[in-house]
């Protein structure tokens, strides 16, 4: 599954991953934001893998917050806009 | 720690011959951590290419971004720099590149926005003195009444900070277009129907030749900050070449995100 979303007054978020279980698997975050550390991009994904579909957004936020390393600077990206990318990538394909 | 001003520094300029794509992507690393570890001063380093590519950012997915069938087929090489932000679609001679390594201390509790104004500031003032009213638009474009002149991008490492910017001297908007997967989402809030408005070259707007731009730039740097010619240094090119071949040039880093 797949989603983009045009973070507004920031910059293109993408989340790319399937489901297995019913829970979030393979999942890879994308775009034209800037990320500091960069080191920070594969524990953003693996904050997010393996959670279930069932979880709400304010949860994943803090997820993705909790992970990241500290000093972590994000310009044109948020752990929220993320969050919505990945809703749209679970409901890809239904009418907007 | 205090702020400190562009005339506070011994800016260095480098203008060497056309180089590879890869080996751009690796002296921005390695330049940036010179100037960071204070082995080099502040420098600007105008970029020269010997071949096309496709520039794609650190967080880019490969296969969202460029056609590689498209690629191939036009003899585009398709490489990683280490900053975040867009891809560039860059063929000799059609773009201005080039890259400032700037302490730190420069951006001293600015904000990112700030931060890119500033860096941008010179680079304004030249195009105005060229004609061209532009201005900085957040979050790292470079903009014109007639559209897009070009993109900024920042990082930061060390003690230093790498701003490197693309603008469009001339553009094969078509070519562009067939290789870099340009999406609906991403030109939503942009205002444009077509990707091919989005960009408005420099050529149309100064009609000079790219050098006499070039020369313009230059020397409007060289009255506001300062600066003497410098050359890479032959360790400095040795460390860039290193990193072409264990990092830049490698699978692994092309396809970070795939």
């Amino acid at each position: 599954m797949h989603g983009e979303y045009k973070m507004p007054g920031g910059k293109l978020v993408v989340v790319d991953l399937d489901l297995r279980d019913g829970r979030f698997a393979g999942v890879r975050l994308s775009g034209d934001f800037f990320l500091e550390p960069d080191a920070a991009l594969p524990v953003i994904n693996a904050a997010l893998e393996g959670q279930p579909t069932g979880i709400d957004d304010a949860t994943l936020v803090a997820a993705i917050d909790a992970a990241l390393p500290a000093g972590t600077t994000m310009y044109g990206i948020s752990s929220a806009a993320i969050v919505v990318t990945l809703r749209r990538a679970l409901h890809e394909g239904a009418p907007a | 720690m205090s702020r400190s001003d562009w005339r506070d520094h011994d800016w260095q300029l480098i203008h060497a011959a056309p180089q590879p794509p890869l080996l751009h992507m690796a002296l921005d690393e390695a330049l940036l951590d010179a100037v960071g570890a204070g082995r080099r001063p502040p420098t600007l380093r105008l970029w020269e290419w010997a071949s096309p590519a496709v520039v794609i950012g650190r967080f880019q997915s490969l296969r969202n971004e460029v056609d590689f069938d498209a690629a191939q087929r036009h003899g585009i090489e398709v490489v990683r720099r280490i900053s975040g932000g867009g891809a560039m679609f860059i063929e000799p001679g059609n773009t201005i590149t080039y890259s400032i390594y700037a302490p730190l201390a420069m951006v001293e509790g600015l904000s990112f926005q700030e931060s890119y104004a500033l860096m941008d500031a010179w680079v304004l003032e030249a195009l105005r003195e060229l004609g061209i009213e532009a201005w900085y638009q957040p979050l790292n474009d470079l903009a014109s009444a007639a559209g897009k002149i070009g993109g900024a991008a920042q990082t930061r490492r060390g003690g230093a900070l790498l701003h490197h910017v693309t603008m469009a001297y001339d553009i094969d908007a078509a070519k562009m277009l067939d290789v870099l997967r340009i999406g609906r989402e991403k030109l939503s809030d942009k205002g444009t129907a077509s990707a091919a408005k989005r960009v408005d070259p420099l050529r149309s707007q100064t009609g000079l030749p790219r050098a006499g731009v070039v020369e313009r730039m230059l020397a409007t740097f060289r009255r506001l900050h300062g600066l003497a010619d410098d050359r890479l240094r032959e360790e400095e090119l040795a460390q860039a070449q290193a990193l072409v071949r264990d990092k830049f040039g490698t699978a692994a880093w092309i396809t970070d995100v795939p």
